[in-house]
Order: C-alpha cells, then structure tokens, then sequence
C-alpha cells in the first residue's frame, strides 16, 4: 500500500472516530510538522503550540477532508496557515522590517526571544549551520513558506502550489526571490 | 547570451526546469562571464545548505500532548450530517423531492371536490357527483371531470376526460375527441404536467 493510500485509509477511519488511526496519523506527521513549524518560526515553544493546534483542526475538521487530495497537502496547508498567521501577528507587534542598517543583522527577528536552543542542541550546528538557519530565520513571511516547504519538506513546485493555495508561477517567482534573498545573506557571511 | 537572461535560467536550473539544450547554452555563457559563474556558484551553494539543515524531529512527550488535548468522545456529529456535508448536490436533490412528493400526496388528498372544466358547459347538468350531457343536448368542446362519474347521452365536439371516476356512455351519445379515464396518481400526475406544459405553449 503506497503511503498516500494507507494516509486516506486512516483518515477514513479517523473519520468514523477511530481513535487509535488519529493517533497513527499524529505519530506519522508530528516530526514532519514540527520540523516545518520551527524552520518557519524560528521557536521550539511556538513551534510545538502550532503542531499541538494543528492536529486539533485537523481532528475537528476530518469531515471536511477531501479525499481526492493528498492528506499530506491537506495537513501541510493547515500548519503552513497556522505559522503564517503568527508570523503575521509578530510582525504587527515589533514591527520587524525596519531593520537598523548600523547593526547588521540585529533587525528586530534577531532580536526576538526566539531562539532558546539548548546548550546541547546548539552544540550539535556547525558554524555554517547556524548562519544558514539564521538566513533562514530572517526571510519574508512571503518567502519563508515557500522556502520550508521546498526545501525541508522536499516538495515539488506542484505540491507547493496545492499547499499554499497559489499558482505555479507564483510559487515559482517566490522560490526565485527567496533563494536570491538567503545568496545575498549568505554571501557576506561566508 | 545575456547576463540578465543568464541568471534567469539558473534559477530555472536549480528547480530542475531547464532544458538540456538551454541548459548547454547557460554552461557556455558562464565559460566565458566570470560574474554569472560566481553567481551560480553562490546560488548552488545556498541551495545545498538550505537542504543540508538538520532535522528537527519534535520533542518528547509532543505526540501524547497532541493526544490529550484533543476533545474527548461525543464531538462526533450523527454520521449522516457528515454525508449531507460531503454530498451537497444529492442532498438538495432528495430535499427537493420530498418537498414536491409531500405537496403532491397533499394536493391528491385534499383535490376531493367534484369539478368541471370546459369551454363551454351550458348544457350540462350536474346532480350529486354525476356530471350528464343530456340527450339531444350538445357539448361545443372539451369536458373535463374530476372526482366525478359523466354520463353522456347526447353529444361532445372534443374531448371527454374523467379523473377519478368512470364514464357511462349511452348508445345515443356521441364524442368527436377521445374519451379518457384517469385513476392512477401517476396518471393524473402525467396528465397535470402535459396540460401545464400545454398551457406553457398554447396559453390557456
């Protein structure tokens, strides 16, 4: 059974109230989400919080699941949404894009509590890991999206487009802009 | 080639979208134009070490919070609120057509009165439930009965129609149209819509 038709059969039963095929669900995308939510926000805390709040939309809405779409675009579009809307909040509350052109890098992203990576974890990036996930952190919400989902997830430009509800093309031209964005951050910094 | 286009056709490159004639021509171009090969270089790097960030797996203990939190049994909408949500069209079809059926049954029910229609009912005489064409009397056009028995002695120039009764002819009658009797719900049904449809066409 391929993976997208074992994914239908268990939201099938999700569905009819199957406890034990949701929990199957969750044990088989908690990793895939959560990696999403934190390259996007950039926050274990608010990572968590989204995939927690994810699974729960997820679980309210199963009658609305179209089962002619993949169930993984479908949970992907739901969390996808949810980091947008919270990156949109932060936005509104530090007003991150004026960033300060005498510091270099200390826009108001950086400046966020955000990054309370552990000791132990920190230990495990490189050097370059760490300027690459801090790139990563300062894309445009816009960009950002697109960004994870192609390269953390590894979907394709088709796939995206299901997910985030856009064209081709426009997912496109943002995949473009986005990797100009981190060529140009990265590019002084290693 | 261009610079400009140049740098558009990495980018088509890197997705994986160039084909492998244009994307000879880019080799080519970048052989001889330094800044375009530093700058696909650049954007090759970033591209390997954007997919080189290691996993996040999610922290212990995430999978039974996600558990825990969810709203305990007796959520679950009945199974066929689920069904109409999921079947839109056959829904509105199905409502649609209990709505006609029960109206139908009622206006069959209630529609017990005897009643005469035609263009031209001077002759006629009605006693009780019995509708009578006397002798030697005639009927110009069509008689139509309903709930009623018609009995014809004399003469009808269209057509005689009898819903939910019976027609007695006498051996003086005579009918230039056709003699009908209707007695089936299904009949009358069938009947209503032609002569609606009839009226859509001709007018009254």
């Amino acid at each position: 059974m391929t993976l997208e038709a074992m994914d239908a059969r268990l939201a099938r039963l999700a569905r009819k109230g199957d406890q034990r095929a949701f929990a199957e669900l969750v044990s088989m995308y908690k990793d895939k989400l959560y990696h999403l939510a934190y390259r996007m926000i950039g926050n274990r805390q608010e990572a968590e919080d989204v995939v927690q709040d994810a699974f729960l939309r997820v679980f309210k809405n199963l009658d609305r699941y179209d089962e002619n779409q993949k169930f993984s675009t479908w949970i992907y579009r739901i969390a996808t949404n949810l980091c947008i809307d919270r990156l949109r909040k932060r936005r509104n509350v530090y007003s991150l894009d004026s960033e300060s052109s005498e510091h270099e890098g200390l826009d108001g992203y950086a400046m966020l509590p955000s990054d309370e990576r552990t000791p132990e974890s920190e230990l495990l990036l490189s050097e370059t890991q760490k300027i690459v996930q801090e790139a990563m952190d300062t894309l445009p919400a816009k960009y950002k999206g697109v960004m994870v989902l192609r390269y953390m997830q590894d979907l394709s430009l088709q796939e995206i487009s299901d997910v985030l509800g856009m064209p081709v093309t426009t997912v496109k031209t943002r995949v473009h802009r986005g990797r100009e964005f981190l060529r140009k951050k990265l590019e002084r910094k290693l | 080639m261009e610079c400009k286009v140049a740098v558009a056709w990495m980018q088509e490159y890197l997705d994986g979208d160039l084909s492998g004639g244009d994307a000879a021509l880019l080799r080519q171009h970048m052989s001889e134009c330094q800044a375009c090969q530093a700058r696909y270089d650049a954007l090759a790097r970033t591209e390997a070490l954007a997919r080189a960030l290691p996993f996040e797996p999610a922290p212990a203990g995430l999978e039974a919070r996600i558990l825990a939190s969810l709203p305990k049994a007796g959520r679950r909408p009945a199974a066929w609120t689920g069904w109409v949500r999921r079947h839109p069209a056959i829904s509105a079809a199905a409502l649609f057509l209990v709505v006609m059926l029960s109206s139908f049954v009622t206006m069959w029910n209630q529609d017990r009165q005897l009643s005469v229609a035609g263009p031209d009912l001077d002759n006629v005489v009605i006693q009780g439930d019995k509708v009578i064409v006397p002798a030697g009397k005639e009927v110009s056009g069509d008689l139509t009965v309903v709930n009623g028995s018609a009995e014809v002695l004399g003469e009808v120039k269209g057509d005689l129609t009898v819903i939910d009764g019976n027609v007695t002819l006498a051996s003086t009658a005579h009918i230039a149209g056709h003699v009908q009797e209707i007695d089936r719900a299904v009949d009358w049904a069938w009947y209503k819509l032609r002569s609606w449809f009839g009226t859509l066409a001709y007018g009254p």
